[in-house]
């Protein structure tokens, strides 16, 4: 405790500063950092070093080297420059490194020195050459923004989604302004630069010169300007020294220094934390270092070597050749609770858990102390926030072992923020390792939010930790473990030198079927690097065929393809496949695939009925199906040929295919309907009406009815008509011509081969009870008595069901028995039945 | 006579819920669009609206996306811009697509979605409403529904637990089994956790069970299926019903409390049951007779609305009765009857052959010839070479000769097939034949085709006693077993099954039966190892019937229901009976 202050730094009355060392750097640099571009990226990112050739000697003999190391300063990538010359680096938000060439081509590489792409920022841009650029995050992405050659301005807010704004002409500029900077106001990115003692914003539309309020009079030049890390507040530095604080909008002054110090500063930034009310600045000149802020006095640091400032959300990190260091503003609980002599809670809290430690009564006084003011509470609160504050893991220990002893003495008091701040301050100190290397603070990592952090774990491909990060705070398996080691396979599949199967075995054993891993996406990634056979292999570890079959397509697989879409039971996926293949193949290796696979040829046969018979007919010869084809011959002779000949023709056609089927029966009944269809023809323009198309049945009904029995006699020989259709069929004709006199000669023709019942069944149909009764005496004795009950006469039924000693019949013709009429005859069958019982 | 369930029943679920789903996403989809304000139905001519949009809202058929395309193409004929929306139900077929691509309208139509696949026709029925189900699966070997049944398990399962007990059987059953699993899965965690409400489920194809669908009904909801088709859960009763000029359209539900006592029962208790319920109405009427003014004001208005309504009811269902009795009291339909019993039992095989040629000959009807052949051929295992020659030539003859492939369509399914004609046994046939008259040489032919090969019906039915032995009448008021809906003649082969099954909790003893079956590989049983099922959810049981379920097998279920104290629930991809599915399998002239 005795000396832990003495890092701090007072600005003002109100305010501390602090700076801390994060890691002491041994990269091994072999160029001034003067003498490089520098671009590290914020939130603990990586840093970027290219020696800039370009700018000194004219021309560069030796090709330059590009550099990125982590914050720690340990070699990530190291490529040789081959491509133009670069005005400017910088980092995207999704840590990737943006290279801007003189002529306007923006290069894209990866976290390890891979390229990714490249885009252009635009014809104009590329005539003029490139003066000047900015890499700048606003809430969209990272944009580009290009001073040209022509004192013009380019910029693409959102470089994943390029969109070039050529920003409006400032009249009358004549040379280069001295200094400008990208804000972000009203979700738009504008830009503010500065020609000699005046200002200018540069909106979409507009160009328009604006003051600072409050600005000291005898600026004939700004320096300098830097716009705070969040885009609210903006510094300006003038050729007098002097510093203008305000709000980034120029509505407002927040404060003001004057340094006297003339020589145009190397660096600007702001260092302030969310939500603090202190306003400062840290101004970097070669050998010095100063924090201005709203005091009179300024904190000054010497620089013993050349550094490079890195604005963070809530501080400063400082980088040198030999050293990282972290500038920022002391939290308040740290301050409460460090300040020399400080009485807060979490200050005595502290006080109280070292004495106990030291197994000394002080630590009850202490504690005491702070119940006595019912401060206990906000004592363990301080203490735990203050822990997270701290970057050496001996002091957030001793803090977390006072919170945790202040808590014993608390009845309710929720334990899930201090766990929870045990957990992120793990996650932290173990990626603030020396060699992971992002020094986050507890700010940054809750602004980053823990999935970002993974990402940029997963891009700097350190998936063990990931994952034990991932287990460690129990994450979903789907958010957390399954999409790390996903990551890694797709890392994995890209690594050219182990083979297809040590590879695919590998990816395999790891992920198993951890749930939310998609093999299929992984199978595509190899496919992407070239490696077919791979992917093919990753696919068939990927449980849901049906998510084989896009990639499979894209490999040309078809056939392979078709058979998982089947198996997936998705008959769309299926037909999408087969329209594939269609395409693909010629048509007879399509039959032949299809021949193989019954589900999709049953699928690809119902869209060819509706929609391309002639493809289905080809599909059936292919088969050699003729019992198919000739029913789809038949089909086509009632539905798709008009005159009786081309019908005819198609039906003598489907006969051939039945032949060849063995279907004689088929056969034969197609012959019979070609006689039949002629002979309707014929029977049409012999007698007129209506034939064709009726069934020989109705055709035979139709001729009786019209009174051409001969012909009808005729046509029943000919198709063979068995006599008793033939004799039913008549029957109903004539009972329904009610030509009673035809048909008694009928019934007489010869013995009827179905019996008379049915003549007595018609006739009543008819209500003819006269004619019924003729026919009912020739009923054959077994039905008798249905036909005497048909005609009504209930007696004479009685008395043959009587003679008939029949008792299901004596029943039926009692149920028939009804009224005063029938007594006698119901009495008569009781009677009946009454002896037959006797017997 | 009401059935009341035993007092331990459960509960049904509330399928209200599946109604509120579809109507809100169908009302969004229509939403989009500016305001629809009239319904047409799609029918094959030209669309008379003059409105700036159409909408269609289709089924995902070619003949569909055809009609539309000639829609579109004749307005671009007329000069005419219109937007034009079709929305897919119950989902987006890439072959739809297809055809409006070939047909050169794909970019002046947009499409949409409702995945609307469960209609709940009553309390304790679902239906998805896909009456091509049937022919496209068991026909063509579709497979384009397996995916929406899936889909529809799926949803059932999201809204009302996961099913820890599921058992099935058939082909069909089996792959949409098993893609459900699979959505599940990829799903997973939806489900996780909550309480099965639903116990069982059993899933069947219809093909494992031909002959129950194919057999008359003779319970009142299926007679009045036979008789008047009903529709979405509602019937038009004609002018012979309602006895006046105009007719009716009922709907047929648990909510009509006359119906709801009568659906279940046997159609000689029904008349009996209404005019008691007349009389007892009649005799509520006729209290007010000796009210005086303040009771008769009670009356009025609390008990005379509920039995106007009940009246009203009740004269409709006596008009179907009268008109039911008009049209089956007569002589053939007893003949019908007695005929479908003696195929089920298997006796007077060759008295039952003649009654059906009879019957073609005589041109009673074309569904109905074609479904006694049907049967015969089922009971006895395909028609001997002879009659299923001659029962074709006659049925071509009268009917027409389009139905050569309907033949044809019939055998690939399965429904109407030749037996194959045992080698030596046909060598001694002959030689009998020679020495004997025609009819006695068809009776040898029985009797030796019997003896060749056991049909396969005659076995399963044997095996699970489906014809009960019945000493003396079978009291039909008073029913003992499933094989009420049938007059006592036949138990229903599929709920045999599903009793039996769920009696075991799997298919274990059931071996014999389902190789007869030929489902050997198909019939499964998948239970949970974790055990939350509440005893009142283990006697919820969903039924599943692929390709469709009669109204008989419905109201079997309910009474088998009854006796053990279960509650069933229907999902079917649509109420059919015989008519419908022969239907399906018919070629008629377009």
């Amino acid at each position: 405790m005795d000396c832990y202050t003495a890092n701090w730094n007072p600005l003002g009355d109100s305010a501390f500063y602090r700076k801390y060392e994060l890691y002491s750097m041994d990269w091994d640099l072999k160029e001034e950092l003067r003498d490089c571009l520098v671009a590290a990226a914020p939130y603990g990112g990586p840093i970027a070093l290219l020696r800039n050739p370009w700018r000194k000697e004219k021309a560069a003999s030796v090709r330059p080297v590009l550099e990125i190391y982590s914050a720690s300063g340990l070699p990530l990538a190291s490529l040789l420059w081959k491509s133009g010359p670069v005005v400017s680096l910088g980092w995207s938000a999704e840590e990737e490194l943006l290279c801007v060439q003189e002529d306007g081509v923006v290069l894209v590489y990866g976290l390890h020195g891979d390229f990714r792409r490249h885009f252009s920022m635009g014809n104009e841009v590329l005539q003029n050459r490139v003066l000047d650029a900015r890499i700048f995050h606003t809430e969209f992405g990272s944009g580009v923004a290009i001073l040209t050659g022509a004192h013009r301005f380019t910029l693409s807010a959102n470089v994943g989604d390029l969109k070039l704004r050529r920003m409006p002409e400032v009249p009358g500029l004549q040379s280069a302004p001295s200094c400008w900077t990208t804000l972000c106001q009203d979700r738009a990115a504008h830009i503010l630069l500065a020609v000699g003692p005046d200002l200018y914003l540069l909106d979409h539309a507009a160009c328009s010169a604006v003051t600072p309020p409050g600005l000291a009079p005898g600026v004939s030049s700004f320096l300098q300007m830097a716009v705070s890390f969040t885009y609210r507040h903006l510094a300006l530095f003038t050729d007098t020294g002097y510093i203008w604080m305000g709000t980034a909008s120029l509505k407002e002054k927040l404060c003001e220094f004057n340094c006297n110090i003339r020589a145009p500063p190397k660096q600007m930034v702001w260092c302030s934390r969310p939500r603090s009310k202190e306003r400062a600045v840290v101004v970097a000149w070669e050998r010095r270092l100063m924090v201005v802020g709203d005091a009179p006095e300024s904190i000054q640091f010497v620089l013993d070597e050349d550094s490079y400032l890195v604005p963070e959300l809530d501080g400063v990190r400082i980088f040198s050749c030999s050293t990282h260091e972290f500038l920022h503003e002391v939290p308040v609980a740290s301050e409460e609770i460090f300040k020399i002599a400080s009485m807060a809670p979490g200050a005595l809290l502290l006080e109280a858990q070292k004495e106990y430690e030291k197994e000394s009564q002080k630590a009850d006084e202490y504690l005491r102390e702070i119940q006595e003011l019912g401060q206990l509470t906000q004592a363990v609160q301080q203490c735990i926030e203050a822990a997270g504050h701290e970057h050496r893991p001996d002091m957030q220990k001793s803090l977390l072992r006072a919170a945790s002893f202040g808590k014993c003495f608390l009845d309710r008091f929720p334990p899930d923020s201090f766990v929870r701040m045990c957990q992120d301050l793990r996650v932290l100190n173990a990626i603030r390792d020396y060699h992971i290397g992002i020094p986050l603070t507890y700010s940054q990592y809750k602004q980053l939010t823990i999935q970002v952090l993974l990402d940029r774990l997963v891009l700097r491909r350190l998936y063990p930790l990931a994952i034990q990060i991932c287990e460690y705070l129990r994450l979903p398996e789907v958010q957390g473990v399954s999409r790390i080691l996903a990551h890694w396979a797709c890392y994995k599949v890209q690594q050219k030198d182990v083979s297809d199967e040590d590879v695919a075995r590998a990816i395999n054993q790891k992920l198993g079927d951890a749930p939310g891993v998609s093999y299929s996406d992984i199978a595509a990634r190899a496919y992407g690097c070239g490696r077919t056979e791979l992917a093919i292999k990753l696919l068939e570890y990927e449980p849901r065929s049906g998510e084989q079959v896009p990639l499979l397509l894209k490999m040309k697989r078809s056939k392979l393809a078709l058979s998982k879409a089947i198996e997936s039971g998705d008959t769309d996926l299926v037909f999408t496949v087969l329209l594939h293949l269609k395409n693909e193949l010629n048509r007879g290796d399509f039959f032949m695939t299809l021949r193989n696979q019954p589900m999709a040829l049953s699928l690809y046969r119902q869209f060819c009925k509706h929609q391309e018979l002639e493809t289905l007919k080809d599909l059936y010869n292919q088969d050699d199906n003729h019992q198919e084809l000739g029913s789809f011959h038949i089909r086509a002779s009632y539905a798709a040929e008009e005159r009786i000949e081309g019908r005819v023709a198609a039906l003598q056609t489907a006969a051939d295919a039945f032949y060849k089927a063995k279907n004689e029966f088929a056969a034969k009944a197609t012959e019979d309907q070609m006689r039949l269809l002629r002979l309707q023809r014929r029977l049409e323009d012999e007698l007129g009406g209506h034939f064709v198309d009726l069934s020989l049945h109705d055709t035979v009904t139709t001729l009786v009815l019209g009174g051409h029995s001969k012909r009808a006699e005729q046509l029943a020989r000919d198709f063979r008509i068995p006599d008793k259709r033939l004799w039913w069929l008549k029957l109903t004709a004539l009972a329904d011509l009610e030509d009673w006199e035809e048909l008694e000669k009928f019934s007489k023709s010869k013995k009827s081969p179905i019996g008379y019942l049915p003549f007595v069944e018609i006739c009543m149909k008819q209500h003819n009870k006269y004619e019924a009764k003729k026919y009912a005496s020739r009923v054959g004795p077994e039905q008798k008595v249905k036909a005497l009950l048909l005609v009504g006469d209930v007696a004479q039924a009685a008395d043959v069901a009587i003679e008939h000693r029949n008792e299901a019949e004596l029943t039926l013709v009692l149920s028939h028995c009804t009224g005063t009429a029938d007594a006698a005859t119901a009495d008569k069958i009781q009677r009946a039945r009454a002896q037959a019982q006797k017997k | 006579m009401a059935f009341p369930h035993r007092p331990d029943a459960p509960e049904l679920p509330d399928f209200s819920m599946l109604k509120r789903l579809a109507r809100d996403q169908l009302i969004y989809l229509l939403e989009q669009q500016h305001e629809v304000d009239k319904l047409y139905k799609v029918e094959n001519k030209p669309a008379l609206s003059s409105n700036e949009q159409l909408c269609f809202l289709v089924r995902p058929r070619i003949k569909n996306m055809r009609y539309v395309a000639s829609l579109v193409n004749a307005d671009k004929l007329a000069g005419r811009t219109r937007k034009y929306k079709v929305i897919f139900s119950p989902q987006k077929f890439h072959a739809c697509e297809m055809v409006l691509e070939e047909e050169g309208v794909y970019g002046d139509v947009s499409c949409d979605e409702w995945a609307f696949s469960l209609l709940p026709l009553d309390v304790d029925l679902l239906s998805m409403e896909l009456p091509e189900f049937f022919r496209d699966y068991f026909l063509e070997g579709d497979q384009r529904w397996i995916n929406t049944v899936a889909q529809a398990l799926h949803l059932l399962s999201t809204l009302y637990g996961p099913f820890p007990n599921c058992y099935g059987i058939g082909r069909c059953t089996k792959m949409s089994y098993e893609l459900w699993r699979k959505l599940e899965e990829e799903e997973d965690g939806e489900t996780k956790g909550r309480r099965p409400e639903i116990g069982h489920v059993f899933l069947l194809d219809r093909d494992v069970d031909f002959v129950t669908a194919l057999c008359s009904q003779v319970v009142y909801e299926g007679l009045v299926d036979d008789t008047f088709r009903i529709k979405c859960g509602s019937v038009d009763f004609g002018p012979e019903v309602t006895s006046s000029d105009r007719s009716l359209k009922v709907l047929l539900n648990a909510e009509d409390k006359v119906f709801n006592e009568i659906r279940n029962e046997h159609f000689s208790n029904v008349f009996g049951f209404l005019s008691q319920k007349a009389r007892n109405l009649q005799a509520q009427y006729d209290r007010r007779r000796g009210m005086d003014i303040k009771q008769m004001k009670n009356f009025v208005s609390q008990e005379l609305k509920g039995l106007k309504q009940e009246h009203r009811l009740l004269s409709v269902h006596i008009g179907a009765c009268e008109s039911i009795m008009k049209k089956k009291t007569k002589q053939d339909f007893q003949e019908l009857i007695k005929t479908e019993h003696a195929l089920l039992e298997g006796f007077s095989i060759r008295e039952s052959t003649s009654y059906i040629e009879e019957h073609i000959d005589r041109q009673v009807s074309p569904l109905e010839s074609l479904r006694l052949m049907c049967l015969l051929s089922i009971t006895e295992n395909g028609l001997i070479p002879k009659d299923y020659r001659s029962l074709k030539t006659q049925y071509l003859q009268s009917y027409g000769p389009e139905h050569l492939l309907t033949f044809s369509n019939l055998r690939r399914a399965g429904l109407l097939t030749e037996q194959a004609p045992g080698d030596t046994l046909t060598a001694v046939e002959s030689k009998v034949s020679k020495l004997v008259t025609d009819k006695a040489a068809g009776k040898i032919t029985d009797a030796f085709s019997s003896l060749a090969k056991r049909s396969n019906f005659r076995a399963i039915s044997k095996k699970l006693n489906l014809i009960p032995r019945v000493d003396g009448e079978y009291d039909l008021k008073v029913p003992r077993d499933m094989a009420y809906v049938f007059s006592g003649a036949y138990v229903p082969l599929s709920c045999r099954l599903i009793e039996q099954v769920l009696e075991r909790r799997s298919w274990q003893g059931l071996d014999e039966v389902v190789r007869l079956l030929n489902c050997s590989e198909l019939a499964f049983t998948d239970m949970t190892k974790e055990d939350k099922a509440s005893s009142e959810s283990l006697r919820l049981i969903l039924v599943v019937f692929l390709g469709g379920c009669t109204f008989s097998e419905i109201s079997a279920l309910r009474f088998l229901g009854r006796e053990k104290g279960y509650r069933f629930i229907f999902l079917t991809t649509a109420v059919t009976n015989s008519a419908r599915l022969m239907e399906a399998m018919s070629e008629v002239k377009a």
